[in-house]
């Protein structure tokens, strides 16, 4: 990496690393409950039913929030809502706020998809 | 060519005044029946996905009036009349909040529904095997260890829960009552299940939804929905070989070699490529929904398969002279 | 080693900035950088690369190819204007439709995004060129030759007729060669997207202009980087499907046929993993069109501008967990079901956002209504309305009533049209003066809009309708008792009202005589595309500027005058090279000079051959279509030798305002490096695809894995692991040598390197040769997994020998060895792809 990509990066990786990380939390616990829920009904679920498999997906579900929870509340400080001084677009700072602001409203979005794909598990009962 | 004098079993005059209706606005989709209508709901399932369809319907024309509603408000009749303020507030609680709210609750809706929709059966089970194109079909009542079969046409019982077990021969097709619920796909080497419960009786089109190839726009079938006594009798009926009648029609269905391909029970033609003709005479349509069972059609099918069902298994036997073919209609014609 | 630190000062200071340039420097300038650029004249003028030149014809061929496919679709209106007609027969409807839809998608809706960003992106960030105009040229070639191939089939009755989703076994059983045309020339098409993905990305990664941080980029910069990302993580999938259903088709491998332990299912998944993302890859650029066009409507900078990018990031996320949607009938567990339901339902939220954002803008501008504007609006009535009828389908109880019938075809009809057609169409009335200087006609466009507004509901609000009554997608004809016949017919007369809509749109597009422009900025929009001169120059930007705004024509006061006079970067080209700026990722900082490649033939021969190794095949010419390989590879080497890495004159050189920049790099600070890191991620996701297939057989077949069958062997498969792990240590000690001065060292290991590597991909083949991967699913996933791998094994020696050719010759040397990086990386990844072979072949089977 060049010298400025360097120094950016050391700056930055934390914030690129946060923006990527809900949406990448939302994926993995996506990925688990459907290859979960497929292997489960495929080879187990007709003689053992799917309450092994809600309440795994419920624990996951419970996981994947409080990580992504935690994961808004540093972003949240990062952004700074409320610090109004570094408003001029081509400062670092602001860089860095905006970096903050766009982690944490992903974590919202993905917080809202992860409770989404959890709802099945509440409704649906069995491997039909 | 293909399509050649293709029609619907019933004739086009006597559905005249319910084309008059769907020549209404479009609003009143609700007054709008049909034989193969998802708004002309005839059993459990389809009242249930219509209900769902109406709310949801209602609700999006509220919202797409809203939305564009407002463009139109701050482009043309407020511009510029508002603040950052109201612009924040707008994203935060139309674009995240409300359809946060709104949209897991239609969601939860959907869900719940689900399970009910693909509940077990009550204890008949019919198997629907898709061909190119059309549906060999099997009933099999409780506890029974033998199948009546039966090809093109499905009989079902009001009042309960029949279970479709579907599959396919050699393409993937897919199973639509629209009148009864939603459509299962019917796929080579896989069963699916499709479940149904009827509740009104009367004859409802059901059509093969997922494309296969030439002929998927010409494999239809229909649905005949029976109180539970009529249907029991009928599938007496069904169980009993046919009445088959000899004459000149039979001698020439042997000589043509019909029965290479087609079973008449009670008879000696037993063969599995093309549909059991036991009972033919006995049903709604002719061609897998695509003709009525008249003696024109009976002829116009025969002599012009592939014409009428592009690249259908069925050779066409146009070698064949008129009064053949009037010997052959009516045998067919007495398979009662 | 070459101490390669820019040095000089950074950023410039508003004194510098104020400093004049004389008059007799710009003009000499201006005289040499008019020259570099000069777009050719005559033939030769097909020899060219620039991104002006080579998206100009992109973006027309697309609009060819879309009307084609548009006049499919009023061949099949007309045929089902009343029921029973008899204006076309069943197989040709079947391949009217099935074209229709694989032209749309493949030849119109993806390589229009590609064509767009193509020509506008760089305008957008200031740069004169696309960092590898030469692979655009490529790019664009093969998708005129693929096109062409794929769309003439329909001429000579040859169309693929199996529907645009091509499902087995319908598809695999098909006789004749419209399957094969489909697979073959479409994998060429989506090949070509990949390349494309990979240089804009690295555009908007490494060629912004200096001072343009991440945080005030263009929206549109965003949304191509998120649709780049798309594009190598949808497409791949799909590119896979083609290799095992081809393999299918060709060798009679039972992939998908049930009989012998495949599943038509697995298709399925593979093509929508691709297709739904492909909708959002459709979607979101056009979007991104807006969010250029709605600030200048409303004469302030867009609100929400973080809202926007966590919606396009969201958006592009959340796409790849709603595949299902498309399978809802086919028999999975409902709790499967529920977790696409669940996730469909969820990208309605951010797609949802970006329209408030878009609204909230609205709100507190100064809106001024024009054409643009008029086609957003009616964008936004249509893209709304299917929406909506999605966040329906999205219930999987309702789909189950709705699937396959014109209550679909209306849905994705409203969302393209809504979300595609009409925001391009705003685009193009939109940037039509930036691209050509004259302005399109306002009168015909209204008459445009409207027909093709009005057009469009009347042909697609009934087909709601008509679904709910019943009516199934894709058949050619209906009985006339069951209600349809007026909503066909209604829907036919609206399709030739939006066809009238585009032929007048076409005629304004392409009638001479429109009036010249006024003013280089006639929308007095604030971005930097809009500072080109009025009657517009080939070399993009006369000085590449110093950005401190998002929107800099609104901030920056005096930038144009200074751009024009030459006082930014780059305003020369002494030397006679066409380049361009390399700036740092994440907060644009100047990092080098690149020099960018130049008119060619060899892209248009190198796309030839190519397009004969896909195409060819179709015909079962194995013999000619291997040869035709072999001169694509030697016309590719040969490119790639001439043009690229190649060692400048010398090691800096001035970029202007006293900023001194390397002119050569390698490894993580050029560019294609990057390119071959985004390149090998794409394809390591088509990789990951077939290993997905083995585990998808594992849980959907009971017979997988069969009794008593044979498996690889365990010894041979060892030794090649061994074989290859070496050739990829060698490779990477070689780069360590050359770095170190150790020629001599470094020429052995890639001696040593390409032999190892031949040896261990021939003993892995030899693993294989007791299975007969005809018999059944097992043993032809065993052997697609070994061709993919000893395919990529072939294309890494031919990697180490191009670097032992380089050392040899002196292309490289210690202080000059990008190539050696870049093929470096190209085998970490395929060390990668070896082990995991390995132990899905070797190992899995004796676990499982």
């Amino acid at each position: 990496m060049s010298h400025q990509d360097q120094d950016e990066f050391r700056d930055e990786s934390v914030s690129l690393w946060r923006i990527a990380f809900a949406p990448t939390v939302w994926a993995f616990h996506f990925l688990l409950c459907y290859a979960g829920g497929a292997v489960w009904c495929a080879k187990f679920g007709a003689a053992q039913g799917v309450g092994f498999l809600r309440i795994s997906v419920l624990g996951l579900t419970v996981l994947a929030l409080a990580l992504i929870v935690w994961q808004g509340w540093r972003s949240a400080r990062q952004w700074e809502p409320h610090d109004a001084s570094a408003t001029d677009l081509h400062r670092p700072e602001s860089r860095h706020r905006f970096l903050g602001h766009a982690a944490f409203l992903l974590s919202i979005i993905s917080g809202v998809g992860v409770i989404y794909v959890a709802l099945p598990a509440l409704f649906i009962t069995s491997c039909r | 060519m293909a399509g050649e004098g293709v029609q619907g079993p019933r004739s086009d005059k006597a559905i005249l005044p319910r084309r008059a209706v769907c020549l209404l606005p479009l609003v009143l989709i609700a007054g709008c029946t049909g034989r193969q209508s998802a708004l002309a709901p005839a059993g459990e399932d389809a009242a249930q996905l219509k209900l769902l369809l109406l709310v949801m319907l209602a609700g999006a024309v509220v919202l797409w009036l809203a939305l564009n509603g407002l463009f139109y408000y701050v482009t043309r009749i407020r511009p510029g009349a508002f603040h950052i303020r109201h612009a924040n507030r707008l994203i935060i609680g139309a674009g995240v909040i409300f359809p946060t709210v709104l949209i897991g609750a239609l969601l939860a809706w959907g869900l719940s529904i689900m399970p009910g929709q693909r509940a077990p059966g009550d204890g008949l089970v019919i198997r629907v095997k898709a061909e190119e194109w059309w549906w060999r079909v099997e009933y099999w009542p409780q506890g029974s260890d033998a199948p009546i079969t039966s090809a093109n046409e499905i009989r079902l019982p009001t009042g309960s829960r029949t279970e479709l077990r579907l599959t396919a021969n050699l393409y993937i097709h897919s199973l639509w009552i629209p009148a009864l619920g939603g459509k299962m796909d019917m796929i080579p080497g896989r069963e699916t299940v499709l479940t149904l419960h009827p509740q009104a009786a009367g004859t409802y089109r059901g059509q093969c939804a997922e494309f296969c190839g030439a002929s998927h726009a010409l494999m239809a079938f229909e649905t005949v929905v029976m109180e539970p006594d009529a249907f029991a009798e009928w599938l007496r009926a069904e169980a009993a070989p046919a009445a088959a009648p000899g004459g000149a029609g039979a001698a020439l269905f042997r000589d043509e070699g019909c029965g290479a391909c087609h079973t008449i029970r009670g008879t000696d033609f037993a063969g599995t490529v093309g549909p059991d003709l036991t009972h033919l005479a006995s049903r709604v349509s002719l061609g897998a929904g695509i003709m009525q069972v008249s003696r024109d059609d009976l002829k116009r099918w025969i002599a012009h398969t592939g014409d009428i069902k592009p690249e259908v298994a069925m050779p066409a036997y146009d070698w064949l002279s008129d009064a053949d073919l009037d010997h052959l209609a009516t045998y067919l014609e007495g398979l009662r | 080693m070459t101490d390669r630190t820019p040095r000089g000062p950074y950023p410039p200071t508003e004194e510098m900035l104020a400093e004049p340039v004389p008059e007799e420097i710009q003009r000499a300038q201006s005289e040499r950088l008019r020259k570099v650029w000069q777009t050719k004249t005559g033939i030769r003028y097909l020899m060219s690369v620039n991104n002006s030149e080579v998206g100009k014809w992109y973006s027309l061929t697309c609009l060819a190819f879309m009307l084609v496919a548009g006049v499919l679709a009023l061949l099949m209106r007309v045929q089902l204007a009343y029921p029973q007609m008899q204006f076309l027969d069943a197989d040709r409807f079947n391949q009217f439709f099935t074209m229709h839809g694989s032209a749309m998608m493949f030849l119109f809706a993806v390589p229009l995004f590609e064509a767009m960003a193509i020509l506008i992106l760089p305008a957008f960030l200031g740069a004169r060129d696309m960092p590898f105009p030469r692979l655009s040229a490529f790019g664009y070639w093969s998708f005129l030759i693929g096109g062409i191939f794929v769309l003439g089939s329909v001429f000579f009755d040859a169309a693929p007729k199996s529907g645009w989703f091509m499902y087995p076994p319908l598809a695999t059983e098909d006789e004749g060669v419209g399957s094969d045309i489909w697979l073959l020339g479409l994998s060429f098409i989506e090949i070509a997207s990949i390349a494309a993905a990979v240089e804009l990305i690295v555009g908007v990664l490494k060629c912004r202009p200096p001072g343009m941080r991440v945080n005030m980029m263009p929206l549109y910069a965003w949304y191509v980087l998120v649709v780049g990302g798309m594009i190598l993580f949808a497409f791949p999938p799909l590119i896979a499907g083609d290799l095992l259903f081809e393999l299918e088709r060709a060798l009679d491998w039972p992939f998908f046929d049930h009989t012998r332990g495949g599943d038509p299912i697995f298709w399925q998944h593979l093509f929508w993993i691709f297709g739904h993302p492909e909708v959002y890859i459709v979607f979101l650029p056009s979007i991104a069109i807006a969010a250029m066009v709605v600030p200048t409507v409303a004469q302030r900078p867009i609100v929400g501008y973080s809202w926007i990018v966590l919606s396009a990031v969201g958006t592009g996320f959340l796409s790849f967990g709603l595949w299902v949607h498309h399978m809802f009938t086919t028999g999975l567990p409902l709790i499967s079901l529920g977790f696409f339901s669940a996730a469909s339902e969820a990208v309605v939220i951010p797609t949802g956002i970006q329209i408030f954002a878009f609204l909230a803008t609205l709100m507190v501008g100064r809106v001024t209504i024009s054409l643009p504007l008029l086609w957003i609006a009616g964008g936004l009535a249509i893209f709304t309305a299917g929406g909506l009828t999605g966040v329906m389908l999205a219930i999987a109880p309702f789909d189950w009533q709705v699937h396959d019938t014109y209550f679909v075809v209306a849905h994705l009809h409203y969302t393209l049209f809504g979300g595609m057609i009409l925001p391009v169409m705003a685009g193009v009335y939109y940037f039509f003066p930036f691209f050509t200087k004259r302005m399109l006609s306002k009168r015909l466009g209204k008459w445009a809009f409207w027909l093709i507004f009005g057009g469009f509901n009347l042909t697609f609000l009934p087909m709601h309708l008509t679904g709910l009554l019943g009516m199934p997608r894709r058949v050619f004809t209906y009985p006339g008792d069951l209600g349809w016949n007026t909503l066909n017919l209604i829907s036919t007369v609206g399709a030739f009202i939006i066809a009238m809509g585009f032929l007048i749109f076409t005629y304004d597009l392409l009638r001479p005589g429109k009036p010249r422009l006024s003013s280089r900025n006639p929308w007095r929009a604030g971005t930097l595309e809009w500072s080109d001169t009025k009657t517009g120059e080939d070399w993009g930007v006369r000085s590449i500027p110093y950005i401190t705004s998002r929107y800099p024509l609104w901030d920056q006061p005096k930038l144009v005058e200074r751009m024009d006079a030459g006082r930014y970067y780059l305003p020369d080209a002494p030397e006679g090279l066409r380049e361009t700026m390399v700036t740092s990722v994440i907060d644009a900082k100047p990092v080098q000079v690149q020099r960018v490649t130049g008119d060619a033939w060899i892209t248009l021969w190198a796309a030839g051959f190519t397009g004969g190794c896909f195409i060819l095949p179709t015909f079962h010419l194995y013999v000619p279509a291997v040869i035709s390989g072999a001169f694509a590879v030697v016309c590719i080497l040969y490119w790639l030798w001439t043009s690229t890495a190649r060692k400048p004159e010398k090691p800096m050189k001035d970029a202007g305002l006293g900023l001194s920049l390397p002119t050569y790099s390698a490894g993580p600070e050029s560019v294609g490096w990057w390119a071959m890191w985004i390149t090998m991620l794409g394809d390591s996701t088509a990789f990951a695809s077939i290993v997905f297939g083995f585990f998808f057989y594992w849980t959907s077949r009971a017979d997988f894995l069969p009794e008593g069958a044979a498996h690889a062997d365990a010894a041979l498969l060892a030794l090649s692991v061994m074989a290859l792990a070496l050739a990829w240590a060698l490779t990477y000690a070689a780069r360590h040598l050359n770095r170190a001065g150790r020629i001599a060292a470094c020429r052995a290991a890639l001696i040593a390197a390409p032999l190892l590597a031949v040896a261990g991909g021939g003993v892995m083949v030899l693993s294989v040769m007791q299975l007969a991967p005809s018999s059944h699913v097992y043993p032809a996933v065993v052997c697609a997994l070994v061709i993919w791998t000893v395919a990529h094994v072939a294309v890494g020696v031919v990697m180490q020998l191009y670097c032992l050719a380089g050392s040899a010759f002196g292309k490289i040397d210690p202080d000059h060895d990008a190539d050696l990086w870049n093929v470096t990386l190209y085998w970490h990844f395929h060390v990668l792809t070896v082990l995991v072979t390995a132990a899905i072949i070797g190992l899995a089977p004796r676990l499982l």
